[in-house]
């Protein structure tokens, strides 16, 4: 199926902008994308109504309720910036959904999500309906640089006592004090994995997963990022290395081929020679 | 608003997609209504398909502009020829297959390999992409471009339109030697050489330096360019550059272009092409009321 095959263009009214430390919740009424979107896929923003800046920004959807769809969003540059000024009853408008979401497993024991900074947006979402699927309980390990930039837990729980959150800051100044895979032995032997951070914390999970040595059929999955020209396949913009089946180098495109991608397609080691975002 | 290019390649209307910015079109299918659209020139076409650089490929610059290193990533000549003309020739919307290499055997060999090929419109000569090794050697050159399209025209009897680059001293001497050697038409411009600077390391955004500047950003240089590719030349001449609405698009035509093509403003809004379009017809409708 194509990945752009239900996505739309899309204006509706912003209902609420709420702050949680460092990160920002923009809620919207986006009747179209709320009903289409699965857990993981992402919807390209206008930050402006002109030409500066130009281009969309991608973001994953984090809840859905009824009508309105909710992104987080932490403001590193003048976009999300813009975004995090946005005011009720200002227009958002939204491209979506786009891209490939996580595989929800179905009927499974126990699931992990691993959660990097403002990584923490496609995990609502995904926690609902893995719990929908009946996947009996979650645990959600929450790292970032602070507590300031940590999300809260309930936003993740949304009441369900099942799913459990860990946290981790590298300030030490919530949870445990180190990096946010410091938490995977809270979590052993789960059926599904499902990450989203920064490339090196994805990279550092993908090593410690190796470690342990999850089994062929465990889903592994990794929200990744790229810089991004259009996000529905067009411009070739958002290449990621990845290795194909016969394990040669390839690229694929973040926007369609992901941003979820499977964690043993990705070649961590090229993806992490690649420079840092440039988000000024 | 039909447009007659010439040499079988008449256009429904004069919005066009502009080559890089559609792909093949598989995508945008999903999300506008291509048909309704004057003409879909396709992502540069080589003899052997193309993995395309290492990111980063894209970045944007401040002031409306999109630099991009892609690399021509495209699946090869045959494929498309094979695989993607045969759905070409079910859509209404003329597509263009813009064809590009690194001498001119690659030239000739993709266009001959398209040459009768149901589904494909018309060719559009890409000497002009400052991303690959040798991409604008032909476009720098009056005479080595001439020579291009004289070798090219020896083997097709299709419309050859040529994509200008505008990195060069005089457009208008480029545009002249494409005419007298056999082009149909020409397309004004291609991207212009750009660079970023990343803010925290101090080194270019882009792995190679440079990349292609597009966006709004550039609007007023294409259209510098093709006014003077305009006086320089009586063959069509299409414009593109920096085309985010109606009347961006509509400077190109008051300038003397046939048609247009919307690029990047594609990758902001996928329908841009389509209100570019109904724009334009209410400008030339409310034109004749009052002319």
């Amino acid at each position: 199926m194509s990945a752009t095959l239900d996505a739309r263009v899309e204006h509706g009214p912003i209902v609420s902008v709420e702050r949680f430390g460092h990160l920002v919740e923009l809620t919207a009424r986006l009747p179209a994308l709320a009903s289409a979107v699965r857990p993981g896929q992402f919807a390209q923003l206008r930050c402006s109504a002109t030409t500066v800046p130009l281009l969309r920004r991608p973001f994953s959807v984090a809840w859905t309720d009824g009508d309105l769809c909710t992104f987080v969003l932490d403001e590193v540059g003048v976009g999300t910036r813009l975004l995090a000024a946005m005011q009720p009853d200002a227009e958002l408008d939204a491209l979506g959904p786009l891209g490939a979401g996580f595989t929800v497993v179905h009927e499974a024991g126990h699931a992990v999500c691993v959660s990097g900074g403002v990584g923490c947006a496609p995990f609502p979402l995904l926690v609902r309906e893995l719990r929908r699927a009946g996947v009996a309980d979650i645990t959600v390990l929450n790292g970032a640089a602070s507590a300031a930039k940590l999300y809260p837990p309930e936003r993740f729980q949304r009441g369900d006592t099942a799913v459990h959150v860990a946290e981790a800051t590298d300030d030490g100044s919530r949870g445990r004090h180190g990096r946010v895979t410091d938490l995977l032995d809270l979590a052993p032997a789960p059926a599904a994995v499902y990450a989203c951070g920064p490339n090196a914390m994805l990279a550092s999970l993908a090593a410690a997963l190796d470690s342990i040595g999850l089994t062929r059929d465990t889903v592994a999955e990794a929200s990744l990022e790229a810089p991004m020209g259009c996000g529905f396949g067009t411009c070739l913009g958002c290449a990621l290395p990845v290795r194909r089946a016969d394990d040669e180098a390839a690229w694929a495109l973040c926007c369609t081929d992901g941003p979820v991608m499977r964690m043993r397609d990705v070649d961590w080691h090229e993806l992490s020679l690649l420079p840092g975002a440039d988000v000024a | 608003m039909r447009v007659d290019l010439g040499r079988g390649l008449a256009l429904p209307n004069p919005v066009g997609l502009a080559s890089g910015t559609a792909g093949y079109g598989f995508e945008l299918r999903n999300l506008i209504d291509l048909d309704r659209l004057g003409a879909l020139f396709t992502k540069g076409t080589t003899r052997l398909s193309r993995s395309g650089n290492a990111p980063p490929r894209v970045a944007e610059t401040s002031g409306g502009g999109l630099l991009n290193s892609i690399g021509l990533q495209n699946p090869g000549v045959e494929w498309v020829a094979t695989q993607y003309a045969p759905r070409f020739a079910e859509w209404r919307v003329p597509v263009v297959v813009n064809v590009a290499g690194e001498n001119e055997a690659d030239y000739v060999h993709c266009v001959r390999r398209l040459e009768g090929v149901a589904g494909v419109a018309g060719i559009e000569l890409n000497i002009s992409c400052p991303n690959i090794a040798h991409g604008m050697d032909f476009g720098r050159d009056a005479g080595a471009a001439a020579r291009l399209v004289e070798a090219v025209r020896a083997v097709t009897v299709r419309h050859v339109m040529v994509k200008l680059s505008p990195n060069v001293t005089d457009i208008a001497a480029v545009a002249r030697a494409v005419q007298d050697s056999g082009a149909d038409s020409v397309s004004a411009v291609n991207t212009y050489v750009g660079m970023k600077i990343h803010r925290r390391s101090g080194r270019p955004v882009l792995p190679d330096g440079t990349g292609g500047l597009s966006g709004p950003a550039i609007q007023p240089l294409a259209l510098a360019a093709v006014a003077a590719v305009r006086a320089a030349v009586t063959i069509p001449v299409v414009g593109v550059g920096g085309i985010v609405d109606a009347a961006s698009a509509n400077d190109f035509l008051l300038v003397g272009a046939q048609a247009v093509q919307v690029g990047t403003a594609t990758f902001v809004d996928p329908n841009t092409a389509l209100h570019v379009l109904q724009g334009i017809t209410a400008l030339r409708g409310a034109h004749t009321v009052s002319g």
